[in-house]
């Protein structure tokens, strides 16, 4: 028995070092963000003396992150309050109301979990030039809610298909009719699935790069994370204010991590046990 | 109520409208516009049929070739690219000390954007930065990271095994909590080492989760490296960061010939059916011997 403790506490310490390899980089990041750029040409690892907060109100302000930020709250708001309802609608429709062509139906939104972004954005590029919708808030909220609903459909609809049809009976019995039954059953009852695929939907759309690229090309409409990438042609000779800037992208993603933890491991793991 | 009775049988329907009309216009329309559009011309030869020739020019562009050749290392990295998750889970459903501390730990990078995660690697591996001091630390000299031909690609892929680990993880350790702990348990008591207990208790008990994590990490080598090469390498030095998801962009984006990117996003599409099919009959067979 104490063979065995102690070969646990040996894989402890690399599993531990690989803790410390995960996590220095950002700790570094933080402490590069509040050093002046004298103190890091003169020594990038010491720990910053003083905290100079400055750096992040120069990336906030001069940088321009706070337009960028904003815009990146506006489009992921939208986008996953339409994935929300657009996903759960045809959940529900696909697993527990019977109707002539369901499961062709629901082939259609598998099928479509399996075409990455970069096999279709050419084509997909010049359909929403041809609607005017480059370079458009709506433009980017349509194409995050294409790229994320085949994945959203597919985890609220085996979700809904759990759902023990007594329940709908019931209400229907009680006079709702499918629109009634929808709101007033299955929206309450989705409530976590809806939360961990929601939490999923909102990381993917505020991490995205490629997708906002594409579609807003112009510099005031830029996302975050095109923001970022800015950044650093911006400030390449003043790190600190660059790191400042990486610093402000991570932190709402940082603050997500430490709350919701448990429900974004749901939701990753929702697709695996139930593919 | 006739009209009532007709309203609710309509409402399916209704119900699924708009996802099924933004998943068709949207993601399946653009395939096959795409695999069209890539038998036609750029530039002056805009819409005209040209036959094979944007594949033939593919393959006779040194870029096209090695992102190619970049797949290839990717698939063979793969292994190791599921192996490390699937080890570090074993560990943690050991419960080895400190195991729930490590999980969210972890777990966080992968959660980040990939920008982000490149951002932060620009300032460690930069030739005066924190990684090569601790080399020079240890004697070894300064590697040029991101500057070297021959090395930049991996540094790039590592980073992204570094930030995506913990997808894996977390899949494993689901796929753990499914597995009959009592077989464990009796391997264990009979004396079975590590190394044994994991390759004939745990590996085929959760088959299913290897063949996922395997296809889910081939599709993230794959089609998630883009923000990474953007901001850390942009394809360079010399193009040999290249994979066909930054050639696409290019050709789109900079190049403007559209017609071409199409052709390598047809190709793309092709070389992940095919890998990922040959996977699937892979792990399959070998699930099989078991």
């Amino acid at each position: 028995m104490s063979r065995t403790r102690l070969s646990r506490w040996l894989i402890a310490v690399p599993m531990a070092l690989l803790a410390v390899a995960t996590i220095y980089p950002l700790l570094f990041t933080a402490n590069v963000a509040m050093k002046t750029r004298r103190e890091y040409i003169l020594d990038r690892f010491s720990l910053t003396g003083t905290l100079h907060w400055e750096n992040l109100t120069t990336a906030w302000n001069s940088a321009g992150m706070a337009r960028y930020f904003l815009n990146s709250l506006i489009v992921v708001t939208c986008a996953v309050a339409l994935l929300l309802l657009i996903g759960s609608m045809a959940g529900f429709a696909l697993g527990q109301l019977r109707f002539r062509g369901s499961s062709a139906l629901f082939l259609v939104c598998l099928a479509a979990l399996f075409i990455p972004f970069q096999v279709i954005m050419v084509p997909l590029a010049r359909i929403m030039a041809d609607g005017g919708l480059i370079d458009t808030y709506p433009g980017l909220v349509l194409a995050y809610v294409a790229q994320f609903l085949p994945f959203t459909v597919f985890l609220m609809t085996s979700y809904y298909r759990a759902v023990p049809p007594e329940i709908i009976d019931a209400a229907r019995i009680d006079g709702n009719t499918s629109y009634g039954v929808y709101r007033r059953i299955m929206l309450p009852i989705g409530a976590p699935a809806l939360l961990s695929v929601g939490i999923l939907n909102a990381l993917f759309c505020w991490n995205d790069v490629l997708i906002s690229l594409l579609m807003m090309p112009s510099a005031d409409h830029r996302t975050l994370m095109v923001g970022v990438t800015s950044l650093r042609g911006q400030y390449s000779d003043d790190i600190p204010t660059f790191a400042a800037g990486v610093l402000i992208a991570a932190v709402p993603v940082l603050v997500i991590y430490l709350f919701l933890q448990r429900q974004i491991a749901d939701g990753v793991t929702a697709g695996a046990t139930k593919g | 109520m006739p009209g009532g009775r007709r309203a609710e049988r309509l409402a399916p329907y209704v119900l699924v409208a708009p996802a099924v009309l933004i998943i068709v216009v949207l993601r399946l329309w653009p395939l096959l516009l795409g695999v069209n559009f890539s038998f036609t011309g750029d530039g002056a030869r805009n819409g005209i049929a040209v036959g094979l020739d944007n594949y033939r020019e593919l393959l006779d562009d040194p870029l096209f070739r090695t992102a190619l050749r970049n797949v290839g290392l990717l698939v063979l990295l793969l292994p190791v690219a599921v192996a490390i998750p699937g080890l570090l889970a074993t560990f943690i459903y050991f419960r080895v000390p400190g195991h729930r501390l490590f999980r969210g730990v972890y777990f966080f990078p992968a959660v980040l954007s990939p920008v982000i995660v490149g951002a932060i690697f620009n300032l460690l591996l930069a030739f005066d930065g924190p990684a090569n001091a601790v080399l020079g630390g240890l004697g070894i000299g300064p590697i040029d990271w991101l500057g070297d031909p021959d090395v930049a690609i991996f540094a790039v892929v590592g980073v992204h095994v570094w930030a995506t680990f913990g997808m894996g993880l977390v899949v494993f350790l689901a796929g753990f909590a499914t597995l009959d702990s009592a077989l464990v348990d009796a391997a264990r008591v009979d004396g079975a080492s590590l190394a044994q207990t994991i390759w004939h208790v745990i590996v085929p008990g959760l088959s299913r989760t290897i063949q996922f994590v395997f296809v889910t990490t081939m599709i993230g080598l794959l089609t998630s490296m883009f923000g990474l090469l953007y901001i850390m390498t942009s394809g360079g030095p010399e193009g040999s960061t290249y994979l066909p998801e930054y050639y696409i962009w290019i050709q789109q984006g900079q190049m403007n010939r559209p017609a071409l990117a199409s052709a390598a996003s047809t190709a793309l599409f092709l070389i992940m059916l095919v890998v990922g099919l040959l996977q699937v009959s892979l792990l399959r067979r070998a699930g099989r011997e078991d």
